[in-house]
């Protein structure tokens, strides 16, 4: 099937759309191009190259790039392949390095991605011009950085980062402002796993709070609540799907941008007596020496519990990680989640953050198996001719409009995945 | 008790015999590949830790990210979600078959009444048409339990510890 601008905008209405946004090979390779290919994309966070360097491996869609912190200090993000015969350069996931070699014949590279030196140049003669940028590893036109998070855009021109993010931002200032130092730290370990399944599937469910009493059944004891998932909490989450748990769940926030597809689910029900843990007690001074009390209150109010910002990073508050969404091919995807460390708080608060973490969010862990499995179910049943179509119709008659034009809601309502259908059928029909 | 005349040094205590660890060790695993997770859990002492890294040559599970760190409470929570009719990632539940070899006491504290064991495991698991092989060094801290042991801490060092996993529902 050929995908013109026609044939693309039927795929999506406000609320439903075709299940071949998950299943049909076309539509990856276009996604890959029109999402991942122009728009910003997150690539990752400056804590995991602290030093001169400094560099990981990671892809932006389905694209090897090297994030890296050049000899200046300054970060950049770079094609990872050789500039000669397209080979791989930096093989290992990080490291540090002062030159780029690559394996196959010697070329290196400075860690801004340029090319250093050819070996053995005297072979080549007049017409090859080593100062040609087409022979480095290539730097991605625009990357910018907002408080420690690493964005980059294939296209030189187009939104600024500032834009892009918009409204969302604010969820990356609520996290950050919990560090004493204002500053995160992602580089306490990765939980990778793969399911197989679209990478929509994931991003949808991130900020998806109508599934939790259902996927996550297993969870809940026979109390209705959810283990804990903090020391110093004498319960989890209450989490039911009727009586008081439900209508309190009912009032938590929602919003989705329509334009650039970001969406958040606000605060969810937890943690309702009062932190009395010293070592969480010490926490709050250590903010109240740096905020005040008053703007240490307002820091501490939980607001926001995920926060998907489109196309491929998500934020979670609950048990504190940035998760990377990574497409591999239309029906396989991983899932990279850090545990998010705040700079300046006790030590033993950040091991705990990490602990916690292994319990929920790790492949072996006790919430994130459940979503896995529902994916593949899904991408599975899609298969089906039965119906094609996925529907994200909860709420839509009580959509408002904020001052933003974006949509805001309240509850259990799929207004975040409407906004993210909004923004992907908006950038897949974009003019190039 | 009869002499032991096996090439152990005179100075091993007759409690640390290896093959009585090795039968110990064989019995741990028949129990996971028998779901009785809850008899495994009784393995453990008051203190004791199931860990396995995430990171090759990862020497702490404090501060850094680990595919399980459990202490015996993390374990019945995670056990009573195994045994909850509506695990959907256990439904239908995986099936594994373990092998353990190449038992090794690298050192004994007859004082505590400790010894530690390296052995290697291979694990397969099966669900719905996906087939794995796991396999890696195994690191017991056992504790001398009249004529059994307990363990103190069992750490697994998976092989492809730092790989991309599909879910994973029950410990190596």
């Amino acid at each position: 099937m050929q995908y013109d601008l026609g044939t693309l905008r039927k795929l999506v209405h406000r609320d439903h759309v075709h299940r071949s946004v998950y299943l049909d090979p076309q539509l990856f390779t276009l996604e890959m191009a029109r999402i991942f290919g122009r728009g910003w994309v997150y690539v990752g966070h400056d804590s995991l190259v602290p030093n001169p360097g400094d560099f990981l491996t990671t892809r932006i869609g389905t694209q090897p790039v090297v994030l890296s912190r050049h000899t200046d200090g300054k970060i950049h993000v770079i094609y990872n392949s050789c500039g000669h015969r397209g080979a791989i350069v930096c093989n290992e996931e990080k490291g540090n390095a002062k030159l780029f070699r690559c394996c196959y014949h010697g070329w290196t590279f400075k860690t801004n991605g340029d090319l250093d030196a050819v070996a053995m140049p005297r072979g080549y003669g007049t017409s090859f011009d080593p100062r040609d940028p087409a022979l480095g590893m290539g730097r991605l036109p625009r990357v910018e950085t907002y408080r420690g998070f690493v964005f980059a855009s294939l296209a030189s021109d187009g939104p600024s980062l500032e834009e892009h993010l918009g409204f969302a931002r604010t969820s990356i200032d609520e996290l950050v402002d919990r560090a004493p130092d204002g500053e995160i730290d992602l580089s306490a370990g990765v939980h990778r796993y793969m399911f197989r399944g679209n990478w929509k599937l994931q991003l949808e469910n991130s900020v998806d709070m109508y599934h939790v009493p259902f996927s996550h059944e297993s969870s809940v004891s026979r109390s209705g609540r959810q283990f804990d998932r903090g020391t110093g909490q004498q319960a989890g989450s209450a989490i039911s799907d009727r009586g008081s748990a439900a209508q309190k769940w009912e009032q938590r926030s929602a919003w989705g941008s329509r334009s650039s597809g970001h969406g958040y689910a606000g605060h969810q029900p937890v943690a309702e007596e009062e932190n009395t843990d010293p070592i969480h007690r010490a926490y709050v001074t250590l903010l109240e020496k740096r905020h005040g009390k008053e703007r240490t209150r307002e820091i501490l109010q939980p607001k926001r519990h995920n926060t998907a910002f489109f196309p491929n990073m998500t934020l979670q508050a609950l048990n504190q990680h940035v998760r990377v969404i990574v497409p591999i091919s239309v029906d396989r995807t991983e899932v990279n989640v850090y545990p998010i460390r705040l700079k300046g708080a006790p030590d033993e608060m950040n091991r705990q953050f990490v602990r916690h973490l292994n319990l929920t969010h790790s492949a072996a862990s006790l919430i994130q198996t459940d979503d896995l499995e529902c994916f593949r179910r899904c991408q599975e049943g899609l298969a089906s001719q039965g119906s094609d179509w996925v529907w994200f119709a909860r709420g839509v008659e009580t959509d408002r409009e904020d001052e933003r034009g974006d949509y805001v809601n309240n509850g259990t309502v799929e207004v975040q995945q409407r906004a993210q259908f909004a923004a992907w059928i908006k950038l897949m029909t974009a003019e190039a | 008790m009869a002499a032991n005349t096996n090439s152990i040094a005179p100075s091993m205590p007759a409690w640390a015999d290896e093959r009585a660890i090795e039968r110990f060790l064989i019995r741990e695993v028949g129990l996971l590949d028998e779901r009785r997770f809850e008899d495994w859990r009784d393995l453990f002492t008051e203190d004791g830790h199931y860990w396995v890294p995430l990171r090759w040559g990862q020497d702490s599970p404090d501060g850094e990210s680990s595919l399980f760190y459990d202490d015996r409470k993390i374990m019945a929570t995670r056990f009573e979600r195994l045994r909850h009719p509506n695990i959907h990632s256990q439904s239908p539940a995986h099936r594994t078959c373990r092998i353990v070899g190449n038992v090794v006491i690298e050192r004994i504290d007859a004082a505590l009444g400790e010894v530690h064991v390296a052995s290697n495991m291979i694990m397969t698991d099966y669900r719905q048409r996906v087939s794995r092989v796991f396999s890696g060094r195994v690191h017991h801290l056992l504790r001398r339990n009249g004529d059994d042991f307990k363990i103190v801490l069992k750490k697994v060092e998976l092989t492809n510890c730092d790989d991309v996993f599909e879910l994973i529902a029950v410990p190596f």
